[in-house]
């Protein structure tokens, strides 16, 4: 291992929380919970665990990501890498072995691509959508039978407190209260449709 | 040979905690609590209260300092704070301003 000179090691039984920025490179053998924002290159090794997002020139990753991991110019994904977070970098390999949950987005993106990239990630079948769906057919039915559950309580309530907000579109990651009203306006033509 | 490295130039800003050696070359704010020795190298900047088995210090240190066996301030070094430990050295050329406790 080249241990010397500008190698920072955070090692094996270490734990860091807080902030790790700098200007060289960074290896993590240990424990960190905080963001790492360095300059210099990261290697997240295979006993390594990072809780927060890391930025660097090019990462490599073998142990586990809770995080987005963002490359200036590269990021690896290794044999044994864990990651849950975006991935952003001009260049991404993902390695045969290799975990990952998130977004990944190759190419010169721009800073600007979070949103995009966000909102990419919510679309994507993992998690939330699977709840909207759901909710969409009690509000929809609610008037007329009284079988579903929570949207009756939910909706008036709802009402009076989303009304002013109605215009508000609940982004998907929401649970299903902030989407009634979205569809409490267009009730009816919803109605019609799914009805008919 | 110490298996954590806080290089110079990089800044951790939070709170450190080991079983093993820690070599500080860069900066570190916060707390910082080793199990075995810490080394504050010439140039590093530690602004953190520092428990640990031993201590050397050669760079700025501003914080209390506790240490199982000894605490040794080398020439060159800037310490302010308290310092607890069994055995304390402050060589000639080491900058020092606090208490020492040495548990006669």
């Amino acid at each position: 291992m080249a241990a010397n000179g500008n190698v920072s090691v955070i090692g094996r039984t270490t734990r860091v929380r807080g902030r790790i920025t700098g200007a060289v490179d960074l290896e993590v053998q240990g424990f960190v919970d905080g963001e790492v924002a360095v300059a210099g290159d990261v290697t997240v090794d295979a006993h390594g665990m990072v809780g927060a997002s890391i930025q660097g020139r090019r990462l490599v990753v073998r142990g586990a990501v809770r995080g987005d991991l963002l490359g200036e110019e590269s990021v690896l994904l290794e044999d044994g890498a864990r990651v849950v977070g975006d991935v952003r970098a001009p260049r991404v390999a993902i390695a045969p072995g290799a975990l990952v949950r998130g977004f990944v987005e190759t190419g010169e993106g721009e800073r600007g691509a979070a949103r995009t990239a966000r909102v990419a990630a919510a679309a994507t079948p993992a998690r939330p959508p699977a709840a909207v769906v759901p909710a969409r057919a009690p509000a929809a039915a609610a008037p007329p039978a009284p079988a579903s559950k929570p949207a009756p309580k939910a909706a008036p309530a709802l009402a009076v407190a989303g009304g002013a907000a109605g215009t508000n579109h609940a982004p998907h990651r929401r649970p299903p209260p902030p989407v009634v009203p979205a569809l409490k306006k267009a009730k009816g033509q919803l109605a019609k449709k799914r009805e008919r | 040979m110490a298996s954590t490295v806080i290089g110079a130039g990089i800044t951790v800003e939070g709170e450190i905690t080991t079983d093993e050696d820690v070599v500080v070359a860069g900066t570190v704010r916060g707390k910082l609590s080793a199990k075995e020795g810490v080394a504050i190298e010439h140039g590093a900047t530690v602004e953190a209260d520092v428990v640990s088995g031993s201590l050397v210090v050669a760079g700025s240190l501003t914080g209390n300092v506790t240490a199982i066996e000894r605490v040794d301030l080398q020439s060159g070094a800037r310490v302010v704070g308290n310092v607890k430990a069994a055995r304390v050295t402050i060589a000639d050329g080491a900058q020092f301003k606090g208490n020492v406790d040495m548990e006669v």
